[in-house]
Order: C-alpha cells, then sequence, then structure tokens
C-alpha cells in the first residue's frame, strides 16, 4: 500500500510546484514565449531553433558593436525599455496542435509573456497563434510555411518567412536563367511528401509553374516512408529535366542513399529546403548529394561580416552550422524583438502598432530577405530567398543566385557523387 | 446502500467546485482537458472495459465527430455543433461496418484489425481534399455568435465537458444495469460459454461497439471546437487511440468511474511534465512520463481504481465483491 | 513484363524480407507468451544505436556491431522479462499495452536524451556499394539483411522445432502448469525466449542501420509495419513473419511503382483486412 502513497504524493508534489502562477516578473525583463516541437518526429528543427533563439538573446542581452548593423545589437539589452533584458520562456509542442494552443495559453497567462514566437509546425502554428488572437497577444512566426496562416483575418499574427508563392517565383526565375545557360526545364518533377508542408507546397508550385507552360510529374509519397526505391524507379523512367525534392530529413537521406543505390542523377536537382538544410543531412549524404541545389535564405557572408560572426556563435552554442531554418527562426525573433524595443513597452497593443510599423532594411538583417515590411495580412511583403548550391565535395552550401548575391557560379550538370 | 451513494455525490461536488479552486486559466483548460478526455476514455470502456473487446482503432470514431463538427463550419458556414449529431451518425454507421466482421476476431486480432481500420481511414483522410487533406480544417476562431462555441475562457468548456460526462456515465450506468450489462460481463469471461447459455453474444457485442462509437464521436467534436482545428495526426493518429486506452486502463477498465480516475492522472501528469520539463529538450517529459505508466502497470495492471477500492472494501466489509470482480477480470486475452 | 518492374519486384522482396527480420523477434513473444509488445519498434531503434556507438567508437562496421547490438538487446531483453514482463503478462491484455507502451517511451526518450534528436546515419556503403547484374540493382547492405532474415527465421524455426530448448519453450508457451509439472521452469524458458527475441531484434536493427537514418523516434515507424507482418503471418509463426514480410515488401514496391507511393499504404491495410475476413488466423497461425 506505500505505492499508493507514494503516487498521491508524487501528484500532490506535481500540483504544488507546477499549478501556481509562477510569474514574478521583474520591471527590468521582457518575457517571450516560444513555442517549438522539442520532442516527437520534428524534435531535431525544434531543439535547433532554442539554439538559434538562444544566441539572438546573447546578441540582444549583451553589447555587440561588431553587429552595429543589426538593430538591438551595439547595446546590452532593450534601449527602448531602458535597458531591459529579454528572457525567453521555451515550451515544448510535442509535435500536437492541442499541445502546442494549452502550452501558448500557459505561456501567456502564467508566465505573462508579452509576445510569443514559433511553433515550426504549421499545424500547430495555426492553434497556438490562434489563443494568442483570442488573449490579443503578438504572435510573430519566422518559419512555417502554410499560406492559410495569414488568410484568417487575425490581427495579432506576423509571419516573416517567404511561403509557397515566393517560392514559385524564386525557382521559375532560376531555372529561367539555368535555361539561358543551357539547360533544359521543360519536365519538372516534383516529388513530396503528403504533410501539410509537402502537399500545399508542391500544390502551390504545380498550379504556378503550369501557369507559366512548364510540364509537371506529380510524385508523392508518406511522409517517414521505410523505402522509396519505388520513387526513384519512377523518375529514372519518366527522366524529367529538373527533379525538384520537397522533403523532410528523414525522407531526403533515404532519396540520397536510394538515387545512388538505383544510380539515378537527374540532370538538375533542386530541393525546397527542409531537410535538405539540416546538418545532419549534409553528414549523412552530402558526399552523394554534390551539386544539389538548395532554396535558403541564410547565407554566410566573407570573415567578419555579421552573418559569419552570427554563424560563428551558433556553431559554438549548437554544435551545428547555421542552416535556413534556424535562421528564419532567428529572424522572425529579432523583428519580434525590434517592434518591442521601438514600442518601448510591453502593451500588446503597443507592440501590435510597432509590428506593423516594422520597416527593416536588407543591411539591417541577418537573412537574405529584401527588408521586413508586414501586409495588412500580417505576411512579410519583402520575403524572398536566394538558390545555393552544394559544393566543395558535398560540405558546405555557397549562394550562387541571383547574381547579386552569388559567390560562386552555379556546377551543371547535377554530380551526385 | 447509503454509503454507497455518498461518492458519486462526493465526485459531483469536487468536479463542480474545481475551476473555483484552481481558477486560473490554465488550471480551469487542465480541468476542462481531464473531462474531456474522460468523455472518451468512458466511452471506450463501454467496449474495451465491459465488453472485453479492446480496440486501439478508437480515434476512427473520435475523429468523425472531430471532422464532422470542423466540417460543418468549414463547408457550410454552420456553427460545429450542427456537426455534432452527423458526426454520432457517422460514427454509428462506421463502427456498424467496421464491426460486423472484426468482433468476430478473438483477442489481438480484433485489436491489430481495428488499428489496421484506423490506419487506412487516416491515409485515406490525408489524400481527401475535401476533408482539408493533410492541412487539416479549422473552426471558427473568431466566434461569430456562442453557437460557435468558441470561448476565451476555459470555463464553458469545462462544465460543458462535465455535464457530457455526466450524460456519458448515466447511459454506461444504466447500460451494465440492463440486461445488455448482464450479457458483456457473461461474454467478457468467457464468451463460448456465454453463448451457450443462449445469450446474442455477436448482437451485444456490436451494440456496445455502436454505442461506444457514437459516444466517443461526441467527445472528438467537443475537442475540435474547443481547440478549433484537426488534422489526420490530431483527429485520426494511432497516438490518441492510445492514449484514450491507456487512461482507461490506467484508471480501471470496465469500472464506471475507472477512466475519470486515469483521466485525473494521466493529463496532469502529461500537461504538468511538460511545462516543467519540455522546455529544456532533452525529452526529460516523456521519459518521466513512461516511467509512471510503467510502475502503474506493473504494480498495479488492473488500474487505480481497483487498489482504491480494495481498501474500501477491506473497510467497509465484503459487500463491493462484485465490482473487485469486474476489474480484475477486464479486457482478459482468450 | 519491363524491366524496371523486375527491379521493383526485387527491391520489394528485399524490402520485405527486412520487415520479416525486424518481425521474427515479436512474433516469438507475441505468440508463445500472448504478450502484446508496444516497445518492439523502440528495441528495433536500440539495435540500430547499438550499432552505431560500436562505429563511433571504435570504427568498426557491422562485423563488430551485429554481435554487439544481439548480444547487448538479448540482456536486456531478460532484464525487461523479469523486471517487468512478469509482472504484467498474467494480467489483462490492457496491462501490458499499459506497461510496454510506457517501456516504449521510456527507451526512446532514454536514448533521445542521450544523443540528442539529430538524424544520425554510418557510412554509406559500410557493407560495400551496389551490385549490378544485367542492370539490376542491389545494394549489398540490404542484400546481407535479406540472407540474414532467412537464416535467421531457418535458425529459429529449427530451434523451436528441432531442439529439446525448443520443445520445452513451446510446452510452456502451450500450458505453463503442465509444463512445470513435467520439471520445465517457465520462468527460465520464457526469460530464454525473451533474450531470443530481443536479441534478433537488436540484430535486425545494427543491419538496418547500414542502410536506414538513426533517429530516436524510428521504432514507431517501423513497429507498426511489424505489427501488421506478425498479424498477418500469424501470431507466433516465424515462419508466417517471413513470408508476410515478403509479400508486404512485394505488394508495397509494386503499388508504389504502379499506383504511387501516397496510396501504398493503403493498398496494403485493404488487403490486411480483406485478408483476415477470410482467415481470422493469419497466413500460418494457429486458431
Amino acid at each position: 500500500m506505500k505505492f499508493e502513497h507514494l503516487l498521491g504524493l508524487a501528484c500532490a508534489a506535481m500540483i504544488a510546484t507546477g499549478l501556481p502562477g509562477m510569474a514574478s516578473a521583474e520591471d527590468k525583463v521582457v518575457k517571450i514565449g516560444a513555442v517549438f516541437p522539442m520532442t516527437g518526429n520534428a524534435a531535431s528543427a525544434g531543439i535547433h531553433a532554442k539554439y538559434a533563439i538562444e544566441v539572438a538573446l546573447d546578441i540582444i542581452n549583451n553589447a555587440h558593436p561588431e553587429l552595429a548593423d543589426l538593430p538591438l545589437a551595439k547595446n546590452a539589452g532593450l534601449a527602448g525599455l531602458g535597458g531591459a533584458k529579454v528572457e525567453v520562456v521555451f515550451a515544448d509542442n510535442q509535435g500536437s496542435p492541442a499541445t502546442g494552443q494549452n502550452q501558448a495559453l500557459r505561456l501567456i497567462t502564467e508566465e505573462k509573456v508579452a509576445a510569443l514566437t514559433g511553433a515550426y509546425q504549421s499545424g500547430i502554428t495555426l492553434t497556438a497563434s490562434a489563443i494568442a488572437e483570442k488573449y490579443g497577444i503578438p504572435f510573430v512566426n519566422g518559419e512555417s510555411v502554410a499560406s492559410n496562416l495569414t488568410e484568417r483575418g487575425f490581427k495579432w499574427f506576423f509571419r516573416t518567412t517567404p511561403i509557397a508563392t515566393d517560392f514559385v517565383r524564386v525557382y521559375y526565375d532560376f531555372l529561367t536563367d539555368m535555361k539561358a545557360q543551357g539547360a533544359k526545364i521543360n519536365n519538372v518533377a516534383l516529388v513530396h511528401d503528403n504533410t501539410e508542408y509537402g502537399a500545399s507546397v508542391a500544390g502551390t508550385i504545380a498550379s504556378g509553374f503550369k501557369d507559366k507552360g512548364l510540364n509537371i510529374i506529380d510524385i508523392g509519397y508518406v511522409s517517414n516512408a521505410t523505402d522509396v526505391q519505388s520513387q526513384v524507379l519512377q523518375l529514372k523512367e519518366k527522366n524529367p529535366d529538373v527533379v525538384l525534392m520537397i522533403s523532410y530529413t528523414s525522407d531526403a537521406i533515404l532519396f540520397a542513399k536510394t538515387m545512388q543505390a538505383q544510380d539515378y542523377k537527374p540532370p538538375l536537382l533542386l530541393a525546397d529546403d527542409a531537410g535538405y538544410s539540416d546538418p545532419a543531412f549534409l553528414k549523412a549524404v552530402g558526399k552523394v548529394s554534390q551539386g544539389v541545389f538548395n532554396r535558403s535564405a541564410w547565407s554566410i557572408g566573407p570573415p567578419g561580416s555579421p552573418s559569419a560572426i552570427i554563424a560563428d556563435m551558433y556553431k559554438k552554442k549548437s554544435g551545428d552550422e547555421m542552416d535556413d531554418t534556424a535562421g528564419r527562426q532567428m529572424e522572425g525573433f529579432f523583428v519580434l524583438v525590434d517592434a518591442i524595443d521601438r514600442a518601448g513597452s510591453t502593451d500588446p497593443a503597443k507592440i501590435q502598432a510597432a509590428l506593423k510599423a516594422t520597416e527593416l532594411k536588407p543591411n539591417q538583417l541577418m537573412m537574405g530577405y529584401k527588408g521586413v515590411k508586414f501586409d495588412d495580412k500580417g505576411q512579410n511583403s519583402l520575403a524572398s530567398a536566394v538558390i545555393i548550391q552544394l559544393q566543395d565535395d558535398g560540405e558546405t552550401y555557397l549562394t550562387i543566385w541571383p547574381k547579386t548575391n552569388a559567390v560562386k557560379q552555379p556546377v551543371l550538370p547535377y554530380k551526385g557523387w | 446502500m447509503m454509503r454507497r451513494s455518498i461518492w458519486p455525490a462526493l465526485l459531483l461536488v469536487i468536479l463542480l467546485g474545481y475551476p473555483f479552486v484552481f481558477s486560473t486559466p490554465f488550471q480551469q483548460r487542465l480541468g476542462a482537458l481531464v473531462l474531456l478526455y474522460a468523455i472518451a476514455a468512458s466511452s471506450w470502456n463501454i467496449v474495451g472495459g465491459y465488453a472485453g473487446q479492446v480496440s486501439v482503432g478508437h480515434v476512427v470514431y473520435f475523429g468523425c465527430g472531430a471532422y464532422a463538427a470542423m466540417g460543418a463550419y468549414a463547408h457550410f458556414g454552420l456553427s460545429p455543433l450542427v456537426g455534432l449529431p452527423a458526426g454520432i451518425v457517422l460514427a454509428v454507421a462506421i463502427s456498424a461496418i467496421v464491426g460486423v466482421p472484426t468482433l468476430r476476431l478473438s483477442g489481438h486480432y480484433f485489436s491489430m484489425a481495428t488499428i489496421a481500420v484506423a490506419e487506412l481511414i487516416r491515409l485515406v483522410v490525408t489524400n481527401t481534399d475535401y476533408l482539408g487533406a493533410a492541412v487539416g480544417l479549422s473552426g471558427p476562431t473568431v466566434p461569430r455568435n456562442i453557437f460557435d462555441l468558441s470561448f476565451i475562457s476555459a470555463l464553458p468548456y469545462y462544465y460543458l465537458f462535465l455535464a457530457v460526462l455526466a450524460i456519458t456515465l448515466a447511459i454506461t450506468w444504466w447500460m451494465t444495469n440492463s440486461r445488455m450489462g448482464f450479457y458483456l460481463r457473461a461474454i467478457r469471461d468467457s464468451e463460448r460459454a456465454a453463448r451457450s447459455l443462449g445469450a446474442p453474444a455477436s448482437r451485444v457485442k456490436l451494440y456496445a461497439f455502436m454505442l461506444s462509437a457514437g459516444l466517443t464521436s461526441v467527445a472528438g467534436a467537443l475537442y475540435a471546437m474547443m481547440f478549433g482545428f484537426v488534422d489526420p495526426e490530431s483527429g485520426l493518429g494511432i497516438l490518441i487511440s492510445v492514449k484514450i486506452l491507456i487512461m482507461a486502463a490506467l484508471g480501471g477498465a470496465g469500472l464506471l468511474f475507472g477512466p475519470l480516475v486515469g483521466a485525473a492522472i494521466l493529463v496532469p501528469l502529461e500537461e504538468i511534465s511538460n511545462s516543467l520539463l519540455g522546455g529544456k529538450g532533452a525529452g526529460l517529459t516523456f521519459v518521466v512520463y513512461g516511467a509512471i505508466i510503467v510502475l502503474i502497470a506493473r504494480f498495479q495492471p488492473g488500474g487505480i481504481l481497483t487498489l482504491i477500492k480494495r481498501q474500501l472494501e477491506r473497510r467497509a466489509g465484503p459487500q463491493a465483491k462484485d465490482a473487485q470482480a469486474v476489474a480484475t477480470g477486464a479486457g482478459h486475452a482468450p | 513484363m519491363s524491366f524496371v518492374l523486375v527491379q521493383v519486384i526485387v527491391g520489394g522482396l528485399l524490402l520485405g524480407a527486412v520487415y520479416a527480420l525486424f518481425s521474427s523477434g515479436l512474433t516469438l513473444v507475441w505468440g508463445m507468451m500472448n504478450i502484446v509488445n508496444f516497445a518492439h519498434g523502440d528495441f528495433v531503434m536500440l539495435g540500430m544505436y547499438a550499432a552505431f556507438v560500436v562505429f563511433t567508437l571504435f570504427g568498426v562496421g557491422p562485423l563488430a556491431g551485429v554481435p554487439f547490438a544481439t548480444l547487448l538487446l538479448a540482456a536486456l531483453g531478460v532484464v525487461v522479462y523479469f523486471a517487468l514482463i512478469r509482472g504484467i503478462m498474467k494480467g489483462p491484455m490492457l496491462a501490458q499495452i499499459l506497461g510496454t507502451f510506457g517501456l516504449a517511451l521510456l527507451l526512446r526518450y532514454s536514448v533521445f536524451w542521450w544523443f540528442g534528436a539529430d538524424f544520425l546515419s554510418l557510412p554509406q556503403n559500410i557493407v560495400g556499394g551496389t551490385f549490378a547484374f544485367w542492370g539490376l540493382r542491389i545494394e549489398a547492405a540490404r542484400l546481407l539483411a535479406g540472407v540474414v532474415a532467412l537464416v535467421v527465421t531457418l535458425g529459429l524455426h529449427l530451434l523451436l522445432t528441432r531442439t529439446a530448448l525448443g520443445s520445452k519453450m513451446l510446452a510452456v508457451a502451450e500450458d505453463a502448469t503442465a509444463a512445470q509439472l513435467m520439471g520445465i521452469r517457465p520462468d527460465t524458458m520464457q526469460a530464454i525466449a525473451w533474450a531470443i527475441a530481443a536479441g534478433a531484434t537488436g540484430l535486425a536493427g545494427a543491419l538496418i542501420a547500414t542502410f536506414f537514418y538513426i533517429v530516436p523516434t524510428v521504432g514507431e515507424t517501423l513497429g507498426i509495419v511489424a505489427f501488421v507482418t506478425v498479424s498477418l503471418g500469424g501470431f507466433g509463426s516465424v515462419p508466417g513473419a517471413l513470408l508476410a514480410g515478403l509479400l508486404i515488401g512485394v505488394i508495397e514496391s509494386l503499388s508504389g511503382y504502379l499506383i504511387g507511393a501516397v496510396y501504398k499504404d493503403i493498398v496494403v491495410y485493404a488487403l490486411f483486412l480483406s485478408f483476415l475476413w477470410f482467415r481470422p488466423q493469419g497466413l500460418m497461425g494457429k486458431t
């Protein structure tokens, strides 16, 4: 019967420690909530987001004159709030829309956060931002791409990342330039999983490309596949000019391995960020994916440039190379804190007004956007992306397009291994 | 007899008063979630606990309710409430179609078949654009009127869920005391013996399955109304099935209040351990959660409530022997 | 028949052999002890990490990783049997689901805690490249796994049907009390069964690691495949699991190629359910 007592004790202890409101915020601290997947299938992405935000906190809370172009970097803390420090409360969404919403509620009501960021998976961003909307708390998202997020008529939701309609433009312009250099681009195979990310991005790209007169071969598969040989054989048989991969890390690794095993090299392999940007992808199969093109808004400048310094800080913190997803999350967070700083207050309405008035120039950003300025739906109208290519024996991605950003020339055809 | 009726009354007082004692929004929402999962687990209990048919695919019926509620809003601009009866009809119809062939399977084959049905339906929905495919369906975030059931406070949800739970438990109680409950107990203990004594085993099991499915769909509809969203993973994922099942099993399957006890332990355990440990990003939440489930299964395989019952019994004398038998015999694999 | 179709079928058979390989341990405990092991996929995952650790620490490939993973998991199987399974196997089926599901979370997130959530991978071609015969391409790693699957299946089958140990184990499975009266100790036999089952699962994991990615949640993906394989094959039937694995592999591969990968799991589940309708005890199971 000891067990019963033990259990009762454990429950009591949990209620005692967990339930009462723990808000005892000092005046000089601005609290921000961050909801990310820290467990479950997307945990790797969530944990890297945490590192990215911790690096951003270092930049914001300490003086970094070497990054003076970025807002908030120069002095320690937020000048607009008398040097107040920023504190981030992280929460795990466990890959569930319900948990994401519960945690967002807890951050708003128990932790009394001034604003929220997150939540990686679009479906969870949707439910978590819904509770923020109800409470009138600003929610800035830096990485979820589902287009419906900014179509809900929300007043408190802002998104900095480019979305599928932006990708169509970037990819089409890039492919047209490649065509001018002699590549064929008439037949495009879209290889995508059937998650909300894969299906919605593939759908937008397919209709966008069809309007431009390209021929689309649609090859869908179920995410976290055990085997992709059939898909690679389909590709081999249909022999498209361009293969566009819209895949998470697990499937991206499997595709790379299977392509090598089946000796299949498309003339031009283009990836839509996600799995192909994961440092784990490069470690696992970078050597057999040489020459793959990838979408990114992140690129490391020359040594001493702000992005190189940030990349270095991130590597020290996480042990991994900075990638586009972590970068977009970091940028979203910077935009949010910059708005709080300009609002000079943690009053939600003032932060909302400051977010609406956001107008950042490219040199004030760590990412390669054309700026940050929100339209009336809360979407960043200046979001954009560049194309990078895996060069140097599959070790690093280098920016190759557009010309203004390029550090190297694109290499065609796809080398593989 | 007086003593036996005092416990439900006491429980009712506790449940009615909880939001006033624990009055922060998060605590109130926690209470509402406990009740929501208690509804789902109690509904499962009818077929999984009382009839001993361990369905691991109950999320299908949960999803029927959730999708019907969100579909009513997304496609017809109606209140999600309108979708609720449609969800019940759908769930009962699907359970009849699924139940006829699968309920003849014994033990583990039945469980496996229910998993396969659930995965099949999840995959089909994931590829059905009308149901939002992988993106899912969302409900009204900014309520147009009260019938959209989109509230800021968890309090209305709490009392709504409490009322539905009371109805679910009343139906269960009524069922166990009817001829059907008698048959179910007989079937669970030995289906062959029950059949030879003339119990219409197939029919009774099917009715229990349909009743259980209909009630589970209500839980799904309420879930979707509260969170304003459903997608294949959160509305039809196998984890939800398992979650419903372990709540009932942990509290005590085949006992009226077992699922409520299970939900009252597991939901706060999950949410609070997540709140305390989740932000660290080390997966500790589930190490703790998993360890506690293992310990309970190892040392109290019949569920927490059997333990409490046994304690009470020891004090009250041998009256409640019947309930004890129900609890330990729950879900014996043949 | 087009040539690509041959490649598709061969790939499906190799995939199916892998399914059979990691399902054999599950069918053994499920059939013999009537235990549903929800942690099975996570046993496979542990085998994969064991192989990975051996590789990172000593730089040696599957030659050392596979035996290490097998022994480690066999030991773990015994520990799990005495610490958990023995206590819950006489209880209701629900207690087994509860206990093994809790164990699954515990194992998965202990690994997560230790190794982190990143995707890991053994070097490409650790078993040695890809064979090409007349244009037919077969990965050495998958071929190895396929051959081992046949060997393991045969070995387990012979163990159960031709050896004294096997007869004793089956006797315990049939009727533990009667077996005890005949001087067989059920506890020992069942612990041995768990050691064999978990060991075979660890072996499978270590082999799969040579051509798959490694991540703490990989057991979820593989676990459900194992469940379907085992029930299609018939609980407790090792040859049944092999047959079912090969069948599922080929069906997945063919439907993925001919209809589209989005529908291949739908095809598998639909066929599985309709099969249960005609033969509720699985391919080679007893009623």
